[in-house]
């Protein structure tokens, strides 16, 4: 049990190391733009709403609310995109017995875990020193929201990946459902602000949930009246355990 | 030990049908080196994989109490794009294995020098063959399992793995696939032959290449 539970740590470190190596690159630049090419380009268009003026839908900063939604967009349509690639190029790693296919996932899970962990912490921090963040007024939840985050886009991710397995076709209707993402996850407007009739529709996103959540931990006095914590949670943990099952049922018919 | 109970191993690619075993039973026995012999496409390698436990079977088990090889011989879980010794490092990662020292002992053994600071795809087949064979020489397992691999690089690397291999064996034993009766007889004390999706044992080898020629 023990050396079981030191075999799996053991392969998933490995195997990270590795994830870490095959998509930054040798140089130590690679680390470099995997951190900051995500802040560039929420900083792009984040300058671009300032120039023409836009307000921000809540609190002082457009840059903070704006960014509590995009971070944590950014984070689920990694996972989701680069976890269905998981198992069609690891191939190779398979011809050792202890690795398994879940296993390839979970690396890809820690890598980009703890880069995101990285691009939040800098980004975040920078826009405090700018004077356009604050300290969340509730870490638990940002936290919280983050992790949620992670399970939802493991959760996808991994269906996805057995989906992609099986035919390559579905990497082209996975993004009918990853494009409007972006302007159903409350980016630019207070989801509870909206219409009735548009919030019955936005509210099946479990991407605006977590960017809900987030942005009750960042802010002392927003309230959502969309957010439902069991939502994102719930369907996350479905869907991995979908993923598991569907995985080691489909593993002989695979090799 | 290392056993198959009631093994079925079906392969269903494109709509046709193949039996590799049919509910076969058998025992490798304990600390003996066995030969796997059997003509093309009878499924030696697929046996082999499922003895390492990279391929599952359809029905029935593999028994498997000893730490086993992957199958040497063809360098298929190296990366292209990273350098021999990130791929050392990684595979000995894997088998908590000191990855200094490992990678040390492959070093000397297949004998890459400064290659193997470079990426594997501009490695050429024998030094990929070179680099496989020293890193599962370096790690320790109780059981290897040879797919006809005894016949890589030049003729001195050939009598160097030779007698590494020979050393290897005299505390692990192997399950080797080979058509080279030569190399059979020098490494193997007995031997089973695959034959119409069953397992034959052999207790005597000559016994089991007149069979082998006999059929194959």
């Amino acid at each position: 049990m023990f050396y079981a539970i030191w075999l799996q740590i053991r392969v998933v470190a490995a195997l990270t190391l590795r994830e870490t190596r095959m998509t930054f690159g040798t140089s130590h630049s690679g680390y470099f733009w995997a951190i900051f090419q995500p802040i560039f380009s929420v900083t792009f268009l984040m300058t671009l709403f300032y120039l023409i003026g836009r307000q921000s839908p809540f609190g002082q900063s457009l840059a903070l609310y704006f960014a509590t939604a995009v971070l944590t967009l950014e984070l689920y349509n990694k996972l989701s995109a680069s976890l269905m690639r998981a198992f069609t190029s690891n191939k190779s790693l398979l011809s050792y017995p202890m690795i398994k296919e879940p296993d390839t996932l979970l690396a890809r899970l820690c890598l980009i875990g703890c880069t995101f962990v990285v691009i939040n912490v800098v980004f975040y921090t920078g826009l405090y020193a700018m004077g356009l963040g604050q300290i969340p007024a509730h870490p638990e939840r940002v936290i919280f929201a983050f992790l949620t985050t992670c399970l939802l886009g493991f959760g996808v991710g991994s269906v996805n990946a057995i989906l992609y397995q099986k035919n390559k076709a579905w990497q082209h209707i996975e993004k009918i459902f990853a494009r409007p993402l972006f302007f159903l996850s409350g980016v630019f407007y207070i989801p509870s602000s909206m219409p009735p009739e548009a919030v019955a529709i936005i509210k099946w996103n479990p991407i605006l949930h977590v960017v809900e959540w987030n942005r009750e931990g960042f802010y002392s006095n927003y309230r959502s009246d969309v957010l439902n914590i069991a939502y994102p949670l719930g369907l996350g943990a479905a869907l991995v355990i979908v993923a598991l099952f569907a995985e080691r049922i489909t593993r002989k018919q695979r090799v | 030990m290392i056993a198959f109970e009631n093994l079925t191993k079906i392969y269903n690619v494109k709509g046709v049908k193949k039996v590799i075993l049919d509910n076969a039973s058998y025992r490798f026995e304990n600390r003996k080196n066995v030969a796997l012999m059997g003509h093309n496409g009878a499924g030696k390698s697929t046996m082999m994989r499922m003895i390492a436990g990279i391929e599952l079977p359809t029905s029935g088990r593999v028994r498997r109490t000893e730490k086993v090889s992957w199958p040497m011989g063809f360098a298929r879980g190296f990366n292209g794009t990273m350098t021999g010794v990130e791929n050392v490092r990684f595979v000995s990662r894997i088998y908590g294995c000191h990855t200094e020292s490992v990678l040390e002992q492959v070093q000397e053994f297949a004998e890459l020098g400064s290659s193997l600071d470079l990426p594997i795809q501009t490695y050429s087949s024998g030094m990929k063959a070179r680099l496989a064979f020293g890193l599962s020489l370096a790690i320790s397992f109780e059981c290897y399992l040879i797919d006809e691999v005894t016949a890589v690089g030049d003729r001195r690397f050939k009598s160097k793995s030779k007698r590494a291999l020979k050393d290897k064996i005299k505390d692990a034993r192997v399950v080797m696939i080979s058509h080279s009766e030569k190399t059979i007889k020098d490494y193997c004390d007995c031997g089973v032959f695959a034959y119409g999706s069953k397992l034959y044992h052999y207790d005597d080898i000559n016994e089991l290449l007149r069979d082998y020629r006999k059929f194959c």
